[in-house]
């Protein structure tokens, strides 16, 4: 049984006229020590997915059926007392914004004490030898935790988030997307600090990213979400062989060292508004193999291997797809058609 | 730390140079204004060497440089020197004015902001509602209709005809209290209060409930909500980062509000007939009595110029922020 | 020529011509409910300044009489004078409509004056910066650190008082926030590319500054000259209201000072109510105005 296990997990958002399901029925599970990254375009539901489970979904954002299991224990509608328990000791964030997520009048210090003082009772002395060792952890000079957050840089803002997250030694990270707005450098630097801590202190860690290299680099295991389902996940072959179409667009998307003089493909228009779903399979708008069995019926996840599922109808044709996905004629014929 | 300590010289530099340029303004006023201000009690029947005696007297033959100097020492030192009518040091008239002004000023700021702050977190939360734009548009109105008409209707509504309130003063007549502190205590007092102090209200209410309205909005929509959420903060820790970040503009506000009220009030002053330092003014001048007027013009500057002061440094220590761009 | 050409269409004023951008902006601010009650009491208040006198029963001054040839002193709103008297036996509605002349003009000078001297300043300050942006700026905040009030009344008790003395005094005033914010949108316009495309060009500092930054800050200045009408309006008012203001002309704040002080409060509502009410419908005109072309310039004002 995972650490972390998401049961058909169903989250809707109330909106002026209605409301959308931003999360539709995602069954998902991180074991123990295991890195996972969770990869879709932006508005696929990954960040709803890290936000419920640290249940700080917006106020008409809410969970409407399945479960959330952390270590067997549904956390979905637990007490504000309860849940509070569990955050940042449990599971901790690495949030998106780093630039934002820290309040801007007080300092980095205090902020980061305030996270140890709302779980546990240290002595002074040992908070900030706590506080020092997480700094030295991810590499910031510890005369610089008296600054304020304006007075980093971003990437220093990021590391701090990450001490901050790892105070506690929580059992499970959460990382959020945690490079938007940083530079490629930066970015680098960031990720392999995450990977590091993943390494060497055996953390259980769910990575939410839009960048299927990232997750190609870092993870053990990959979950690929599309418009609030979950369309593939498995271990690295999913990189190597995906079944499912939109994963290969994705992978399409970064630059293969191997093949320089290929063309950079990207799939073409956006994903369907979250309150105006199509019938059929989700991706078949945007997919260049789909037929009128994906615009009418949506396929479920069936393995196609080792620990590896895909939602497609057409997997047994995969081997064909991967080689037509590769050409760019075959993305743009799709666009024009529709 | 050194930051702020150079930007608190920076601004104390600039408080003291403003000040400076100030009087010298008021100075080059009377001097350069047609009008001798000691014709007010010099007549025919001086005879030349009682006029030599009296612009002597009043250091008016000394060179201008000379008088310039003593000028603005004697305002530094708020030695404003001795009313032409009222046999009374000008610094004693002042303060008492300026007393007065202030038992009438600071309670309704202090209402204002209270209530004000309450209402704007309400519009904040209740954002895009009927009844929000109603009251925006109905607050906006407000601020722009001239708060001595609503004074002279109020006191026509609630005094002439319901003759619930007094129609002006600041304690009956005969009612004097024995000190300041005595008199602001005394009943008498608060039922004088209450007019002025509504019509006060009904302007700078408007400001701090709009900044509220929108630095709540603001601070709602921040990330950092977020994180102190998944810290698993509890809920009035959650509230307290809100309410610090949201309540930053007002402070600035409120205290840029009190220093200009002291020189805005001058109407209802005269309105409701208040002994305060800005009818002082009004009289002083109809009555062509220089040193008063000068010395509450002074102060009413320095207030100002104070408050402007006072406003700028608490934001620097509540917003660390600022003292660093 | 090609800079020249690029910010001709930045500019504020665009390719639509002075009329056609005026048209459009009455248009837009149609489009808001408040904008158009605004614009209609507006319209009311030019008319009434202009053709007042034509169409007013008496001379400010006249004193009207009874049927049996006494002064009509403090008479209630009747057929003979439709808002009453004054207890000089002038005519309430006379004053009112002449006193509109006096508001209107008041405002729309002090108004232009110190729109012209706060751009002026702004755009100087904040194009050429350093030292002269600094001694600027400075000046700025002693003239911030004057309170006007007391500033004006002692400046007419020694001058004398009178119409043009007010609206210097009030332009004085007005120009101070004008020039900040003139300023501040310059400091962000001269970074814009097509600032250094003019330059590239060998535009002159001052053509710059004029021909390609100034049309840009235009529609702000129009923004602060309607709020300067609203001001100006206000504090003659305030300074008549004082009996500050000249002896010689009838405005609502000198009426309103007359009222008051002979105790019309009391007995005489109609001499109280008419100017105050003249004087508040104007200015709240003059804001719903400006609010609407405030949100037209800036839509995120909307969202706020």
């Amino acid at each position: 049984m995972g650490v972390l296990e998401l049961r058909d997990l169903c989250i809707e958002y109330s909106l002026g006229n209605g409301a959308a399901l931003a999360v539709d029925k995602v069954s998902l599970a991180i074991g123990e020590g295991e890195y996972l990254g969770l990869v879709g375009e932006s508005g696929c539901g990954k960040s709803t997915i890290a936000k419920a489970i640290l249940g700080i979904l917006p106020r008409n954002g809410r969970v409407v059926s399945g479960e959330i299991l952390y270590r067997g224990r549904d956390i979905v509608g637990l007490s504000v007392a309860e849940m509070n328990r569990l955050r940042w000791q449990a599971i901790a964030l690495i949030p998106q914004s780093a630039m934002n997520g820290f309040d801007p009048v007080y300092t980095v210090e205090q902020q980061i004490a305030e996270a140890i003082d709302a779980h546990v009772d240290w002595p002074v002395a040992r908070k900030r030898e706590r506080i020092d060792e997480m700094f030295a952890l991810v590499g910031l000079e510890r005369s610089r935790l008296t600054d304020y957050p304006h007075q980093f840089s971003g990437g220093m803002r990021q590391r701090a988030m990450i001490a901050m997250a790892m105070v506690l030694d929580p059992d499970v990270v959460v990382a959020d997307e945690p490079t938007t707005g940083l530079d490629v450098i930066v970015q680098d630097q960031i990720l392999h600090r995450i990977k590091q801590i993943h390494t060497s202190l055996k953390k259980t860690m769910l990575l939410i990213t839009h960048d299927m290299a990232v997750v190609a680099e870092n993870c053990d295991r990959i979950a690929v979400m599309y418009a609030g389902k979950l369309v593939e996940h498995g271990a690295h072959d999913v990189f190597e062989r995906p079944f499912h179409p939109y994963t290969m667009g994705l992978c399409n998307a970064f630059p293969d060292l191997a093949d320089v003089g290929r063309a950079l493909v990207s799939i073409p228009m956006a994903p369907p508004p979250l309150d105006a779903m199509p019938p059929g399979c989700r991706f078949a708008e945007r997919c260049p193999f789909a037929t009128d069995l994906c615009r009418s019926e949506e396929p479920e996840l069936s393995s196609v291997g080792e620990g590896h599922a895909a939602a497609c109808h057409y997997i047994a044709r995969a081997e064909e797809f991967r080689e037509r996905a590769r050409l760019y004629e075959t993305w743009q014929a799709g666009a024009v058609a529709t | 730390m050194n930051n702020l300590r150079l930007y608190l010289l920076r601004r104390l530099a600039l408080l003291l140079f403003v000040t400076a340029a100030v009087l010298t303004i008021l100075f080059v006023m009377f001097k350069l204004l047609p009008g001798n201000p000691l014709s007010v009690f010099i007549d025919s029947n001086f005879s030349e060497e009682m006029i030599r005696r009296q612009k002597q007297l009043w250091g008016l033959d000394d060179p201008l440089w000379l008088q310039y100097v003593r000028y603005m020492w004697n305002m530094l030192t708020f030695n404003f020197g001795t009313s032409f009518f009222q046999m009374t040091p000008v610094r004693d008239i002042v303060v008492e004015k300026l007393l007065h002004t202030g038992a009438m000023i600071v309670p309704a700021v202090v209402l204002s902001v209270v209530l004000g702050t309450l209402l704007g977190s309400w519009l904040g939360w209740r954002r895009g509602s009927r009844q929000e734009g109603a009251v925006v548009i109905g607050l906006l109105a407000l601020r722009s209709v001239p708060s001595f008409f609503v004074g002279i209707i109020v006191l026509m509504v609630f005094s002439y005809n319901l003759g619930w309130f007094p129609p002006g003063g600041m304690v009956s007549i005969g009612g004097h209290g024995d000190s300041f502190l005595g008199t602001i205590l005394s009943l008498d007092f608060l039922y004088h209060l209450v007019l002025p102090c509504l019509v006060l209200m009904t302007r700078e209410i408007t400001s701090p409930a709009l900044l509220l309205r929108s630095t709540m909005l603001e601070v709602k929509g921040s990330d950092f909500l977020d994180i102190l959420r998944a810290k698993g903060l509890p809920e009035r820790r959650i509230v307290m980062h809100a309410t610090r970040n949201a309540l930053l503009p007002l402070v600035t506000d409120v205290a840029v509000m009190m220093g200009f009220l002291f020189q805005g009030q001058v109407l209802l002053e005269i309105i409701f007939a208040w002994p305060g330092v800005g009818r002082e003014l009004v009289t002083a001048l109809n009555d062509l009595d220089y040193p008063v007027a000068q010395a509450c013009f002074f102060v009413m500057a320095l207030i100002i110029l104070m408050f402007n002061f006072v406003a700028d440094v608490l934001y620097a220590f509540i917003d660390p922020r600022v003292a660093l761009s | 020529m090609t800079p020249a050409h690029t910010v001709a269409e930045r500019g504020g004023t665009g390719r639509r011509g002075v009329l056609g951008t005026i048209g459009h902006t009455l248009r837009v601010i149609m489009r808001y409910p408040t904008g158009a009650f605004g614009l209609f009491l507006l319209a009311l208040v030019v008319i009434v300044a202009l053709i007042g006198p034509l169409i007013s029963p008496y001379g400010p001054f006249d004193v009207v009489q009874t049927a049996q040839g006494r002064i009509a002193r403090l008479v209630p709103p009747s057929s003979v004078a439709l808002l009453g008297t004054t207890n000089q036996g002038n005519d309430v509605l006379s004053q009112l409509l002449y006193g509109t002349r006096v508001a209107l003009m008041v405002g729309v000078i002090s108004a232009i004056g110190s729109v012209v001297l706060g751009t002026l300043i702004g755009l100087v300050s904040g194009y050429f910066g350093g030292k002269v942006d600094e001694a600027i700026m400075r000046f700025t905040d002693v003239a911030f650190g004057i309170p006007f009030l007391p500033f004006a009344l002692i400046v007419i008790s020694v001058a004398g008082p009178s119409l043009p003395l007010v609206i210097l005094l009030v332009t004085l005033f007005l120009w101070r926030t004008t020039s900040r914010v003139i300023r501040a949108q310059v400091l962000t316009l001269k970074t814009r590319p097509f600032v250094w495309a003019a330059r590239a060009a060998g535009a002159s500092e001052w053509r710059i500054l004029f021909v390609h930054i100034a049309p840009n800050v235009l529609p702000l200045s129009f923004l602060y000259m309607a709020i300067g009408v609203q001001g100006g309006v206000m504090l003659e008012a305030a300074l008549s209201f004082l009996g500050f203001g000249d002896p010689n002309v009838v405005s609502w704040g000198s009426m309103l000072n007359q009222s008051f002080r002979a105790g019309a409060m009391r007995s005489a509502w109609w001499w109280v109510i008419p100017p105050g009410v003249a004087l508040s419908l104007f200015v709240i005109s003059v804001f719903m105005v400006t609010r609407a072309y405030e949100e037209l310039l800036n839509p995120r004002l909307r969202e706020t």
